[in-house]
């Protein structure tokens, strides 16, 4: 938070936010909102090298979901994941949704208010990106047994596998989505109060 | 009403913003995104082209001919004993770089950087070196999209190239695959050779698939079989499109 202050009062000259009109603002803010969630799209299909474990690369759209959530209410959450999800959902395949898994970690990151536990930190969001993970494959192999056209052990492999993969690559690289959305949407909720 | 209206009123812009990006995200569902993975073939374009893994490769160039020449062998003496044999004529394929995998983690797919401007359509065969890879699921202009068969929902049916008795393969999510005989006691041996069987719809009949790495012939209700995929699929960077009947 100091460092937040400090930076209002000596803001940067070129791009000065504190001074533009508040409907800049908010198209500004859209634009950063679109802006991130395509970058995150276009990361789903890639496996860089380092971000990839077994295979696996993170939950681009998860942690932009948990990052989104995190100081909203759990109905944006929920709007977020299910846009999200449906966007991923024609990018893989229809069914199973992933609409429904990202909704539930919208609504549970909401909910869980962690301001109230935990300092607010990159610890924190990687920990709750770790637990949504594990939340969110389970939801989409409980799925996959109500489909049946897959072994019922298998998916449970599988799931323990994915699971855990993906929650340990994407708690990993969730600061990078996190760092630069919160400290945007924090300076523009400051200005919009203030 | 007039507190509906008011509600309106002070609520009008926040609604159709829901409704505009609920719709969009519809419509991305419906359009199979195609939207972004055009987008993600122009981002990507600078960066593709990678020197292909050579060990790999020449590995698998080996198994894929070893595996194709014990099928030829095997059809060729079938062929002997029938009498007008009709030759399939080839077609052409289509040479596609691999420049995405799947965008999720519970599905093995891998996007193309050709579409349909190239010629590819739904349900076109996707070839590498050493033999079949997948199917193709969904084109957008520049790019299309592959189901490979080491993907759990992929099927398909098979044959022991020595001794043609049938099955089903099940991908496993890895390199490995699982096989189901039709018969209760299959001739098949550790080390044979599978190529995709003549009674597939989707794919056209002979193609190299992989070698019988283990047995278990008193699993219910069918005896299995566990096969190595003779395709990289996990480091696939060039592939060959061929359409479905070859």
């Amino acid at each position: 938070m100091t460092n937040y202050r400090s930076s209002l009062k000596r803001p940067h000259p070129l791009i000065n936010v504190s001074n533009w009109h508040q409907n800049t603002r908010k198209i500004a803010n859209a634009i950063v909102i679109f802006c991130s969630v395509m970058l995150c799209l276009l990361s789903l299909p890639t496996r860089l090298p380092g971000m990839e474990l077994l295979g696996l690369g993170p939950n681009w759209l998860l942690i932009w979901v948990v990052a989104w959530s995190v100081k909203r209410s759990a109905f944006s959450g929920a709007i977020a994941g299910l846009t999200l999800g449906l966007i991923q959902d024609g990018m893989t395949a229809p069914y199973p949704t992933h609409a429904i898994s990202l909704a539930c970690v919208g609504i549970l990151t909401a909910f869980m208010k962690k301001q109230r536990y935990v300092e607010e930190d990159f610890i924190s969001v990687a920990l709750i990106v770790f637990g949504m993970a594990l939340v969110a494959e389970t939801l989409l192999a409980l799925q996959f047994m109500t489909m049946g056209d897959r072994n019922l052990a298998e998916i449970w492999t599988d799931n323990q596998r994915i699971a855990l993969t993906s929650a340990i690559i994407s708690s990993l690289w969730a600061p990078v989505v996190y760092y630069p959305l919160n400290r945007w949407w924090e300076k523009i909720n400051l200005l919009d109060q203030s | 009403m007039y507190t509906l209206r008011r509600w309106w009123d002070r609520n009008w812009l926040q609604f159709s913003l829901l409704g505009l990006v609920i719709g969009t995200a519809w419509i991305a569902k419906q359009t199979q995104s195609a939207a972004i993975f055009e987008v993600y073939q122009l981002v990507t374009r600078p960066f593709q082209s990678n020197p292909p893994k050579q060990e790999v490769m020449a590995d698998a160039k080996t198994l894929e001919l070893q595996t194709r020449l014990e099928e030829v062998q095997s059809q060729n003496k079938k062929l002997r004993e029938l009498l007008g044999y009709v030759s399939a004529n080839q077609t052409k394929g289509i040479v596609a770089p691999v420049v995405g995998r799947s965008a999720d983690h519970w599905w093995q797919q891998v996007t193309l950087g050709r579409g349909s401007k190239a010629g590819i359509k739904e349900g076109y065969i996707v070839t590498a070196t050493g033999g079949l890879v997948g199917r193709v699921i969904s084109v957008t202009p520049h790019t299309s999209r592959v189901l490979l068969i080491s993907d759990a929902s992929s099927r398909v049916g098979i044959t022991i190239s020595r001794s043609r008795y049938m099955g089903v393969m099940r991908g496993m999510s890895s390199d490995k695959a699982t096989i189901q005989f039709f018969e209760r006691v299959p001739d098949v041996r550790k080390g044979d050779a599978i190529a995709t069987s003549s009674v597939s719809e989707l794919f056209p009949s002979g193609l190299p698939l992989g070698r019988v790495e283990s047995l278990n012939l008193s699993q219910s209700p069918a005896p299995e079989a566990v096969i190595v995929l003779s395709a990289p699929t996990s480091y696939l960077e060039w592939v060959v499109v061929y359409p479905g009947n070859l």
